[in-house]
């Protein structure tokens, strides 16, 4: 076990400590720009892994990249050859992009990708997953020259996961005092589980994939604070946000 | 539905026959499978520093078979945080006669996911708090592997880090510290369809236990306002 400086360990207890008593997620994301500006990283972005068919919007907790980046990010739908996410699937710790494989010659997307975010100064990141039993998500960190050293890996890591947590917390808090509230595609899951469909078969039905729909039954449940699919379905029936 | 059992020094002659085959189970998931190489035994059953006759373990017995178990260790004693990991914790050492700290947390893999019932995984940490609050406990100290930590927050453990992610043999591993109380124990038990205690204290009466609080199954928010 090497000895590690706990400097930076000491600041992420105390960015945690602080983000757990802030009540709005502005102020979350206030104190998380600070802490990581000061690790190098002047961008980040906090969303599911979009599923085939899926947008990154759809799934999107927290977006701190640069607009234009975001922007063509999302009008040449990089998240399709993205080997950033991609690599969230098959991994449960965290990773920087550039220990990330991928193939420039058999994976030309990708390498597109790679190349075109440092036109935005977005030169190297720090990746953290987030599994969910149906859904995987990810906070992605990104800078010209960020400190990766194993203590800020590691303090990068806990900020990472209890900014997610947090935040999560906060829009489920609000979520709780609006009306109606799930997305469209959140509402159409729905109305086909409330109909007795799995969601292979409602994946099926919309041309979709199956980690596509469980990724929005999932979103459904946490905007609507239930806890699992069946009374998600019922309480989007008495909200009156879907019919049968 | 499977039974959660409390076994300890002054019960664990009735469970006796269940050791052997904790300790072979506990080789088959952390050494087998998991490849912690550190713990292995030429004998094939894990056992540690740890399991002392102070340890207290909760066994998941499904007729008359073990599928699932989790260890409670004294804070006062030495626990795998402050032997093993003393650099997971940043915040200074835990010996607190109120926390215990929790480890060897498993289901066997035929009863792991969905089936008829709650969770095992679910039911365990239900039933550790209702321990926890029967014996007067104000917290678990936990070093666990930091991708677990969001299932935490979903089933309503709030956990606090007392350090930072350290890479262990390929997993990221962190220290917490989990509150344990009324409210955790309730929201745990309407979450998994619980609507009274689970834990099963055979040959424990003479305990004193603390009351646990009552619990309410809750409708909808708009379902109440409908009635």
């Amino acid at each position: 076990m090497q000895v590690i400086d706990a400097y930076w360990g000491r600041r992420a207890l105390d960015y945690v400590d602080a983000i757990e008593a802030s009540k709005t997620s502005a102020s979350v994301l206030s104190q998380f720009e600070k802490v990581i500006a000061d690790l190098g990283f002047h961008a980040f972005i906090m969303a599911g892994v979009p599923a085939h068919g899926q947008s990154l919007q759809q799934t999107m907790l927290a977006n701190g990249w640069p607009q234009e980046w975001f922007d063509m990010y999302a009008r040449e739908q990089f998240h399709r050859c993205d080997p950033i996410p991609r690599h969230c699937l098959s991994t449960l710790n965290p990773f920087a992009w550039s220990e990330v494989p991928y193939d420039p010659v058999s994976d030309p997307q990708a390498h597109v990708v790679m190349t075109r975010a440092k036109d935005f100064r977005l030169n190297e990141g720090f990746c953290v997953p987030i599994h969910y039993d149906d859904a995987v998500g990810a906070v992605s960190l990104a800078g010209e020259d960020p400190n990766l050293a194993p203590d800020a890996r590691g303090a990068l890591h806990l900020i990472s996961i209890f900014t997610h947590s947090r935040l999560r917390a906060l829009a489920r808090a609000a979520a709780s005092g609006q009306n109606r509230r799930l997305s469209r595609i959140e509402a159409e899951v729905l109305s086909w589980a409330a109909r007795g469909k799995t969601a292979w078969e409602t994946a099926r039905i919309l041309g979709v994939s199956e980690r596509n729909v469980r990724w929005h039954l999932e979103e459904a449940q946490r905007k609507l604070a239930t806890k699992n699919k069946t009374s998600t379905v019922a309480t989007a029936l008495v909200n009156g946000e879907i019919t049968i | 539905m499977p039974e959660i059992h409390v076994v300890r020094k002054d019960n664990r002659s009735l469970y006796e026959k269940y050791f052997d085959r904790y300790h072979r189970l506990r080789h088959d998931i952390y050494v087998k499978q998991r490849k912690w190489m550190a713990l292995d035994r030429p004998d094939g059953r894990e056992i540690d520093q740890f399991d002392t006759e102070d340890a207290v373990y909760l066994f998941c017995i499904d007729n008359g078979q073990l599928i699932g178990s989790m260890r409670a260790v004294p804070t006062l004693l030495p626990t795998l945080m402050s032997e093993i990991f003393p650099y997971l914790n940043l915040r200074g050492p835990i010996r607190r006669p109120d926390v215990y700290e929790l480890s060897r947390v498993f289901v066997v893999p035929e009863w792991r996911g969905e089936h008829a019932g709650p969770r095992i995984d679910m039911l365990l940490l239900t039933a550790i708090m209702e321990y926890g609050i029967s014996i007067g406990l104000t917290g678990f100290s936990i070093v666990l592997e930091t991708w677990w930590l969001p299932r935490f927050e979903k089933c309503g453990w709030r956990a606090r880090p007392l350090g930072v992610p350290h890479m262990m043999d390929g997993m990221s591993v962190l220290a917490v510290l989990v509150d344990c109380d009324d409210t955790t124990w309730k929201s745990q038990c309407t979450q998994i369809g619980l609507t009274r205690p689970t834990l099963t204290w055979r040959g424990l009466e003479s305990v004193n236990r603390q009351a646990l609080p009552d619990i309410f199954l809750h409708l909808p928010r708009v379902a109440q306002q409908a009635q």
